[in-house]
């Protein structure tokens, strides 16, 4: 250094401290940091599919009513709903003096043409509202009755109609009249607590609030892909909250007395599913699990503790259908683990060992890198079946481009893992994947009229009372003659720094509104 | 040289094209796109009522040929995930990936030289084997296990540099804003200095190889012998003499290398958070964002297809035993 020229050592001086002095940079009180991990596409209501987007975009769009972390919904922008006298016309009533972040008032016109605008075929949205929501519903249209009541129309009665239409985000008619469609996927106008401040594609997207609700100024929504990025992020203090933590990091992140980890029982139902199909009964095992017998056996095979505490490290809630917990059957307890059970129902159903010990072989299909340790679960699964007699040919597939198209085909397995996202707010709403036998989601073709047979009962009752014996009674059938051998709901894993004061729900959302700074 | 340039950039349309039809073949392969693109709670109808919305209900030449139709308009189609044009998103991300290989390039070459004399002069000695072994271990380590490590210790234990981000200083410059552009640079090369690490090692590594060999090389050579037997003093030799006809085979790596690093930098760019065009491009592939692909891919082997020209033009320069071919030099 001492031969180094005078103008060198200064810029290596000033290079240092500048980079020292960048380094320094305090934590706003005022904003919170959330890490997530996957990027986020849009901010086109009629685009928004994934979680994480929707995450987001819940604080810059309000919806008629809102889902509280306990699965109740409670009033939003509508204070009051009342059903026309056939049940298909919805009527909300908005509050008064809601404004949009255009400083326009929020009518009963903004919200129909909310819908309206998402239902247009011209605008080809692909999202979850036009995707899912209105064809679930079978949306007919929306009309503004007076400035703040508008009327939803539907198809038909619907039980969960309710629940669905909040998920729709509510926009400024005036403003996305005059963007195009280009435009209105990076300028959201919403009529929320928070208003979109700049959006760094990959990198973040800051809000800051406009209205009263939320703690925080603003809000940092940081994209970090990389598991251990996101913990490292967390522990040094620069990210308040992350998602997804995987279950190794749990240990670093509790053990470095600056952030804890919040284990949330989550609503995505793991299963293992049967395809029941005419082409599945053609491949190895295919045949031998048409009998409920079998699936019944193969309950008792899989030890779902073992595979929850050594693979996701925690305690999971067991299922024993696909409602979620406080909504499902109460009658039924999880099938317990006990291979020679499982052996004994086996032998009575007719698949005894074979000279080489083997009962039967199966095809057992799964994706990887979807779920929460999703390959060693699986691999867990395999060990317990081959265990019993089963010859098991695993196929982990890639996700995205492998195992996604075999899953909307329905044409995977006969042996088949997958998880599937449910709600709290509904038994029925977690029980539509298999709603219809040819529904999108049934991917396992089960037609058994004493589940299928029962939904128009549902549809037509008035009261929850009234369909909660209808809803138990199918669960009965699900139980013993289902066509899912039932894993867990999946644990949710967030890191919280001891800075904020924040708590996970259960339902994948992360809601800000309540966070705070601890005192 | 003005013919050869022409015939050069006439040849990287047939490139260009050829480039997008691999890579439009490439992900139809793994099947249907539109499933990504629907809830998956959707009905088979509703998966048709997108897979027409999207396009993807028509005849694959038909879709080909449709997208090359369009590129002939300049017009790169929308971006599926976005909606929004496909060359806007891919230039957005542009200037970030462009910091990160600057930089990364020229911290590898600073070092990569002096290293490379270094071990060149001292042959046989200790130092020419730390710096062979390290160039060894530079090109073996998987850059994003280092980038992994260099967050733990660099930006979780001791603090130095964040461990994710990226402060733009292109963009703001691009857009006009000089003031913001400097205001940004200490925080933009504060935050480069991990992910330009990771990214630049092997390049470190291989360049201090290249230059360690060349040199030794030329130091054989007769003119060095010659000039050393005219009394010239050692460092004369070396700088003026050996090093300039040494750098011949670096500046053709260096030329390459960019653009390899262009396209290469996924893994790091995931690592370290960086916004880069490579996860932009690695995120598209997985959601088989067909028009986002190919306006990355396009735009990666125009650079590509450049910065070779400018090689073989620099070569020239340097060198003036060689032509190009075809024309006068």
């Amino acid at each position: 250094m001492n031969h180094m020229p005078m103008r060198i050592r200064s810029g290596v001086c000033l290079l240092a401290l500048t980079l020292t002095v960048a380094g320094c940079a305090q934590r706003d009180e005022n904003t919170i940091v959330v890490g997530l991990s996957a990027d986020i596409t849009t901010f086109e209501p009629g685009m928004i599919s994934s979680r994480d987007n929707a995450n987001i975009a819940r604080h810059i769009f309000a919806g008629l009513f809102s889902l509280d972390a306990d699965g109740q919904h409670v009033p939003d922008l509508a204070h009051t709903l009342e059903l026309t006298d056939d049940g298909t016309g919805y009527v909300y009533t908005l509050r008064e003096g809601l404004t949009c972040h255009d400083g326009e008032p929020l009518t009963a016109e903004d919200v129909a043409y909310t819908f309206n605008r998402i239902a247009d075929p011209a605008n080809r949205f692909t999202g979850n509202s036009p995707g899912f929501v209105f064809t679930s519903i079978g949306f007919q249209n929306a009309e503004a009755l007076d400035d703040l009541r508008v009327q939803i129309n539907i198809a038909r009665k619907n039980p969960i109609a309710f629940g669905l239409i909040t998920e729709i985000y509510v926009h400024c008619k005036d403003s996305y009249e005059r963007m195009s469609l280009d435009e209105a996927a990076s300028n959201p106008i919403g009529s929320g607590p928070y208003r979109l401040a700049s959006w760094t594609r990959g990198s973040e997207v800051v809000l800051e609030k406009v209205k009263d609700r939320g703690n925080f100024q603003r809000i940092v929504w940081r994209i970090i892909p990389e598991a251990s990025t996101r913990t490292a992020e967390l522990v040094a203090g620069n990210v308040d909250i992350i998602t997804n933590v995987v279950p190794e990091q749990i240990e670093a992140i509790e053990a470095s007395g600056r952030a804890e980890v919040h284990a949330v029982s989550g609503t995505r139902r793991m299963y293992l599913g049967f395809n029941l199909s005419e082409a599945s009964r053609q491949m190895p095992g295919g045949e031998a699990i048409q009998d409920p017998a079998v699936r019944r056996a193969l309950q008792y095979a899989v030890d779902v503790p073992t595979i929850c505490r050594q693979l996701l490290s925690v305690e999971c809630q067991r299922a024993t259908g696909p409602v979620n917990p406080p909504n499902a059957n109460p009658n039924l307890t999880p099938y317990p683990f006990d291979p020679a059970m499982a052996e004994r129902l086996l032998d009575e159903a007719g698949w005894e060992r074979g000279d080489d010990g083997i009962r039967f072989s199966i095809r057992l299909q799964a994706g990887r890198g979807r779920y929460v340790n999703d390959v060693n679960v699986i691999l867990a699964i395999t060990q317990y079946l081959e265990d019993v007699g089963l010859d098991v040919e695993l196929e982990l597939l890639e996700w995205a481009s492998v195992y996604t198209p075999l899953l909307r085909e329905r044409s995977m397995g006969p042996l088949f893992f997958l998880g599937s996202g449910g709600g709290l707010w509904s038994p029925i709403y977690d029980m539509t994947d298999l709603a219809d036998v040819d529904s999108g989601t049934n991917y396992t073709h089960w037609d058994d009229p004493r589940w299928f047979s029962r939904w128009a009962e549902l549809s037509e009752a008035e009261t929850a009372e009234e369909r909660r014996p209808v809803i138990d009674e199918m669960l009965q059938v699900f139980y013993d003659d289902g066509p899912w051998l039932h894993l867990y709901f999946q644990p949710d894993f967030y890191g919280v720094s001891n800075r904020v004061d924040w708590e996970a729900r259960r339902d994948e959302r992360v809601y800000l509104f309540d966070a705070r700074l601890r005192l | 040289m003005g013919a050869y340039v022409l015939r050069r950039l006439i040849q990287s349309v047939v490139v260009v094209i050829g480039v997008t039809l691999v890579s439009f073949l490439a992900l139809q392969i793994g099947g249907d796109p539109t499933y990504l693109f629907v809830s998956e709670r959707a009905s088979l109808e509703e998966i048709e009522a997108a897979r027409r919305a999207l396009g993807f209900d028509r005849p694959l030449h038909v879709q080909y040929l449709s997208f090359v139709g369009d590129l002939v308009r300049g017009d790169f189609g929308q971006s599926l995930s976005y909606r929004q044009p496909a060359m806007g998103i891919v230039l957005e991300a542009l200037p970030a990936t462009i910091e990160l290989t600057l930089f990364s390039m020229l911290m590898a070459l600073s070092l990569a030289i002096p290293l490379g004399v270094l071990a060149a002069i001292n042959r046989g000695t200790a130092w020419d084997g730390s710096v062979t072994t390290f160039a060894m271990l530079g090109q073996s380590i998987p850059n994003f296990w280092l980038g992994i490590m260099m967050i733990l210790v660099f930006g979780l234990y001791l603090r130095w540099f964040p461990i994710s981000g990226h402060v733009p200083f292109l963009t703001p410059l691009i857009a006009g804003d000089v003031g913001t552009a400097f205001g940004n640079l200490p925080r933009t090369l504060f935050h480069l200095v991990l992910p330009g690490l990771a990214v630049g090692t092997y390049s470190l590594a291989r360049n201090t190889r290249l230059v360690r060999s060349s040199l030794l090389e030329v130091l054989e050579e007769d003119y060095v012998r010659t000039a050393r037997s005219k009394g010239l003093p050692e460092k004369r030799v070396l700088f003026h003499h050996a090093l300039r006809n040494a750098w011949l085979p670096v500046v053709t790596v260096i030329g390459l290398e960019f653009g390899f690093l262009l396209g290469g930098v996924v893994v790091v760019e995931t690592v370290f958070s960086y916004p880069g065009i490579g996860r932009l491009l690695f995120a598209a592939i997985n959601q088989r964002d067909i028009p986002l692909v190919q306006a990355g891919v396009i735009l990666l082997a125009g650079i590509f297809i450049i910065l070779n020209l400018l090689v073989d033009l620099i070569y020239v320069r340097l060198d003036p035993r060689m032509k190009l071919a075809g024309g006068r030099g």
